[in-house]
């Protein structure tokens, strides 16, 4: 017999569901509805049962459930701690694009003021030379060069932050390429549920949707990596064998990501055996 | 429904997503909404005082909240959760707007809480948007209306619009709906029909 909201329905007789609209909201997700000869309910019923008194008490009180209800979901959406990793490595991606951009727009600005300044035969590194247009500019200039410096820090907090985070949330992935790395992954599709889904060869090009799209296209040599280029691994081996590194690598990264979405700890066992695979796909020779 | 020369308004209070005011009303853009650039083509289901609706794909709650200064009541289904956020900011302003967080294609997670309803209105980005009214079609009372903004390029993006459109209405006349009414909703939108049916 029908079950609705506010109670339970049988032969013509109707027990109201009593409690607050918290409970409710919890009953209602045991209430199973066959949607074949389903009837919609007729809101009378509620106050035949008891339930409320006017139509206007019986919407007040539906509101309330039904707030309740998807204030409760909404919460529980988010608590999966992949939501928050997914905006820290996406705005550490943001950021670091920020950066690069404002100190090359400020190191063309300081050659304006100095003339004879050139970083022909000069090994500094950017962000030196943003400290030391600071240190040499007055003004606006030196203003801007200094927010640089302290984005560069708020950077640098952030990418440990989300290393540390992924180690927590991805413990197998990380374990096999790192914390960052895992998370850009994790980012790149979409979050923990999404990775855990795709397999080997996805992750094997994620991050390299132009070349895989090329490839499909135009028939141009196919990826051999994506984001996964970024561990040492793959971009240490001698060329000829990157392939297989990366495609050892993404075999075994799909297998971590899947124990990290369903068991959530590390599995040592498993981590010994993948690297020693990972290991021996490294190797010059065929093992 | 309140015209002021050729601006569609709805009474209630402003300043949902800041929407231009007129004449102490809401004005309802074509633009951003389906369901105004419905009623700018001249056609679709008058709005009511007394109407029970059911709206598909509620979103951030733009269109909802057009739609409840018209109409007794709406139940606002909406599956993700971030536009459920702003939808629930919405709600809690205007106190005949039932927000449910559930998903469209599952009727039967959200059939304990729906009365039966005078319009079905869906707009949805899922391939199966004929399905899915069907499936729903189940709240409407006899003699209820179904108005579906079909985006033809969520059903199919390799599939010209026209055809996509001809199999829907295929489908919802096999399914039992009378077609009323069909059309697209250039130039507004592109590549998105307006199919009012009637439950006989």
């Amino acid at each position: 017999m029908p079950g609705y909201w506010f109670g339970d329905v049988e032969a013509g007789s109707c027990t109201p569901f009593s409690g607050d609209a918290r409970d409710i909201a919890g009953r209602i997700r045991t209430i199973r509805t066959s949607m074949d000869s389903f009837v919609p309910l007729n809101w009378e019923l509620a106050v035949s049962c008891g339930f409320c008194h006017d139509r206007a008490e019986y919407l007040k009180k539906l509101r309330e459930v039904c707030f309740f209800a998807a204030e409760r979901d909404v919460r529980e959406q988010y608590a999966g701690k992949d939501t928050e990793l997914l905006h820290m490595v996406r705005t550490l991606d943001e950021m670091d694009t920020v950066i690069n951009l404002l100190s090359e727009r400020v190191m063309e600005w300081y050659q304006i003021r100095q003339p004879t300044f050139s970083r022909k035969y000069r090994r500094t590194p950017s962000h030196l030379m943003v400290r030391k247009i600071r240190e040499k500019s007055r003004g606006a200039l030196g203003n801007v060069a200094g927010q640089i410096e302290s984005l560069s820090i708020a950077r640098t907090d952030l990418a440990k932050e989300v290393s540390s985070r992924a180690n927590r949330v991805l413990p197998n992935t990380s374990a096999l390429i790192g914390g960052l790395v895992a998370a850009r992954l994790m980012a790149q599709a979409g979050g923990l549920s999404q990775l855990s889904r795709l397999p080997a060869s996805a992750i094997q090009v994620l991050g390299a949707k132009t070349a895989l799209f090329a490839h499909i296209r135009t028939h141009t040599p196919s990826p051999k990596h994506g984001i996964i280029f970024q561990h040492r691994r793959v971009h240490n081996a001698p060329r000829t064998i990157r392939g297989r590194v990366s495609r050892v690598l993404a075999g075994k990264l799909a297998i971590a990501a899947r124990l990290d979405q369903y068991r959530g700890v590390a599995d040592l066992g498993f981590l010994e055996r993948a690297q020693a695979k990972i290991d021996a796909a490294g190797m010059e020779e065929k093992p | 429904m309140r015209w002021i020369g050729e601006v569609l308004v709805s009474p209630g209070e402003g300043g949902v997503y800041n929407e231009r005011m007129l004449g102490g009303a809401r004005v309802w853009d074509p633009f951003r909404s389906k369901l105004s650039a419905l009623y700018h083509a001249g056609t679709g289901i008058e709005l009511v005082k007394d109407m029970r609706v059911l709206y598909l794909g509620a979103a951030n709650g733009t269109t909802v909240s057009h739609v409840a200064d018209y109409t007794e009541s709406v139940y606002a289904v909406e599956f993700a959760p971030r536009p459920m956020q702003d939808l629930l900011e919405v709600a809690r302003r205007r106190e005949n707007i039932v927000p449910i967080m559930a998903d469209a294609t599952r009727p039967e997670q959200y059939a304990p809480l729906v009365e039966a309803v005078d319009l079905l209105y869906q707009d949805v980005a899922q391939p199966d948007q004929a399905a899915i009214a069907i499936r729903n079609s189940v709240f409407l009372k006899k003699g209820g209306h179904l108005i579906l903004m079909l985006k033809t390029r969520s059903v199919d993006v390799r599939k010209e619009p026209a055809e996509v459109f001809r199999d829907t209405l295929d489908l919802l006349s096999a399914a039992g709906l009378t077609v009323q009414e069909s059309v697209w909703l250039e130039p507004y939108h592109h590549d998105h029909a307006a199919i009012v049916c009637r439950k006989p």
